[in-house]
């Protein structure tokens, strides 16, 4: 793959992926620790041909992004936790229309407003659900700064392939960290974009919610002469309103199972040290890194540590953990939050003796922590 | 060259960041790893923050400077030193300003204290403040031998405005002039 030398932050990188997979617009409302994107990208799209517009809030933003998902174009959002609860109603109804947009959370601490400036993972289990009612969350989460970038070039792909929302983690470390990331050139980005389905039958035949039982609806873009009707209600194959009892079930199943019987195209992680290891760590954006370095450690004293990485944390790669659960005992999993990717392991290995290191006073997890956290395993 | 661990501190708004920037784009430029990460509050102007840069040959994890790893510290502001001179590992490197920081008997015993007037040289000498964070990437470079000099100024210069070349230039070679000086 040709690949470039860049020198950036994680947040820079996250908006420059967005405009080389095609990104037209994004509409945003600055939100610390994530405001550099939407600095970035309002100097970049412009360049392009793209629209970058200040909404008067976080809902309006996530709205006018759905908007443009609508109208046909790749279309993204930044912002913190803040602002993913407050566009979660509108995530929802961009999961139940199948509007594809790619929403990227720099997160921080919190609940509510937190601690702006600080570092947190604890949006984990919000990204796999923000709204309410049933729907299966694509969630990516970056843990290099080259991640930043190739993670939300993923995502565009994923919205269109999945016709869904993807949320794009990053923290507040790994969005504000400079340094130096070895990213594709954006020649090899744009070769790589696949683009949503289209109808290009008649009119008359055109139902967008008329798909496999599996797979999500084609939307055209709009006025292109094929009309729909577009509603956060259970709809029908046109998009009205309806309640007919197995047209209700069969749409709700559907946003499941295009999505879960498709986890091959989605399952993405990082093995590092784990060929030897009796000890498995699982960690994943910033914390990864903290993770890597007290396995050098570890390993110059003899101690078998390896790292486990999910890159897709929603669908979790609950079958290769289990895999490893399975036949190492000693399992450790360190994050940014008090177990929200602890109980998914506790889940996907059916034991309740995993071992947690967990932080939540805004401050980063050191590798030495880590270290004699393992000691004492 | 192995690992050079080096951290800025200040308040926010003097420009501690962009000297952080400058060093890792330079050591990326030498074939080598360089990463710089700050921390600050939710208290954008006045509130302490901390740049913490690491240069390294070979790739760099974690991207925090661990506590007591630290080999310099440069500081322009005393709530800023207060909290983050225990980073410093003994025997270290500390260079402050001193019309700003008062440091302590103990500091004095535990590492090796410059005194710098950074903000007064920038202002008087050169003429403009905002190239403090220029002085005072030419003493830590000076003090650490981190990187070559000619490649860590054209780095510099390419970060800053063309009109301002010249007094950038100015404020790196007092910055030696004066890190030399109080070496001796």
């Amino acid at each position: 793959m040709a690949t470039r030398e860049v020198i950036s932050t994680g947040n820079e990188l996250s908006a420059l992926a967005g405009v080389d997979a095609g990104c037209k617009f994004f509409g945003g409302y600055p939100l610390t620790p994530s405001s550099e994107i939407m600095h970035e990208i309002s100097d970049l799209l412009p360049k392009v041909g793209g629209t970058c517009i200040q909404m008067e809030d976080e809902i309006g933003a996530i709205c006018a992004v759905i908007g443009a998902g609508m109208a046909g174009v790749r279309t993204m959002t930044g912002t913190s936790g803040p602002g993913m609860s407050l566009k979660a109603e509108n995530l929802g109804l961009a999961q139940m229309a199948e509007v594809p947009l790619v929403c990227v959370n720099v997160m921080r601490g919190g609940p509510s407003t937190g601690l702006p400036t600080r570092v947190s993972q604890g949006d984990i289990l919000q990204s796999k659900n923000p709204s309410h009612g049933d729907y299966k969350s694509i969630t990516l989460c970056a843990g290099t700064l080259a991640e930043c970038y190739t993670e939300t070039v993923r995502a565009f792909n994923l919205a269109d392939r999945f016709m869904q929302p993807v949320i794009v983690l990053l923290d507040e470390t790994i969005g504000h960290m400079h340094g130096k990331a070895d990213i594709p050139t954006a020649e090899e980005v744009k070769a790589g974009i696949v683009p949503r389905k289209k109808f290009d039958g008649p009119a008359e035949e055109y139902f967008p919610y008329k798909c496999e039982h599996d797979e999500p609806a084609v939307l055209n873009p709009m006025f292109e002469g094929y009309r729909y009707h577009f509603t956060g209600l259970h709809h029908d194959k046109n998009g009205f309103p309806t309640e007919e009892i197995e047209t209700c079930r069969k749409l709700i199943q559907r946003l499941e199972d295009k999505v879960a019987l498709h986890e091959d195209e989605l399952e993405s992680y990082e093995e590092f040290m784990m060929d030897d290891a009796e000890i498995m760590i699982i960690a994943y954006g910033s914390v990864s890194l903290a993770a890597k370095e007290s396995i050098r450690h570890l390993r110059d004293e003899g101690i078998k540590a390896g790292l486990f990485r999910p890159i897709t944390i929603w669908p979790s790669p609950a079958k290769r953990i289990k895999e490893y659960t399975d036949k190492i005992e000693k399992v450790l999993v360190v994050e940014l939050n008090i177990g929200q990717f602890h109980s998914e392991v506790q889940r996907a290995a059916a034991r309740l003796d995993i071992d947690g290191l967990f932080k939540v006073n805004g401050r980063p997890i050191s590798p030495y922590e880590i270290v004699n956290k393992v000691k004492e395993l | 060259m192995s690992k050079t661990l080096m951290r800025f501190t200040g308040v926010g708004g003097q420009g501690v960041l962009l000297a952080g920037e400058i060093f890792a784009a330079a050591k990326i430029k030498t074939g080598g790893y360089g990463l710089k990460t700050a921390t600050y509050t939710s208290q954008v102007r006045g509130g302490p923050t901390v740049v913490d840069i690491q240069l390294d040959d070979k790739e760099i994890y974690y991207p925090y400077a661990n506590d007591g790893e630290i080999g310099f510290m440069l500081s322009v502001a005393q709530k800023s030193y207060d909290l983050f001179k225990d980073g410093v590992q003994k025997g270290g490197t500390i260079v402050i300003d001193p019309n700003l920081i008062k440091p302590t008997d103990e500091d004095r015993k535990n590492w090796t204290i410059y005194e710098i007037p950074i903000i007064t040289i920038a202002k008087e000498e050169v003429g403009n403040v905002i190239t403090q964070s220029v002085v005072a990437l030419a003493i830590a470079n000076t003090m650490m031998n981190a990187i070559d000099k000619n490649t860590l100024i054209e780095t510099m210069l390419s970060k800053v405005p063309a009109k301002v070349h010249d007094v950038n230039k100015v404020a790196y070679d007092l910055g030696e002039k004066y890190a030399k000086e109080v070496v001796t």
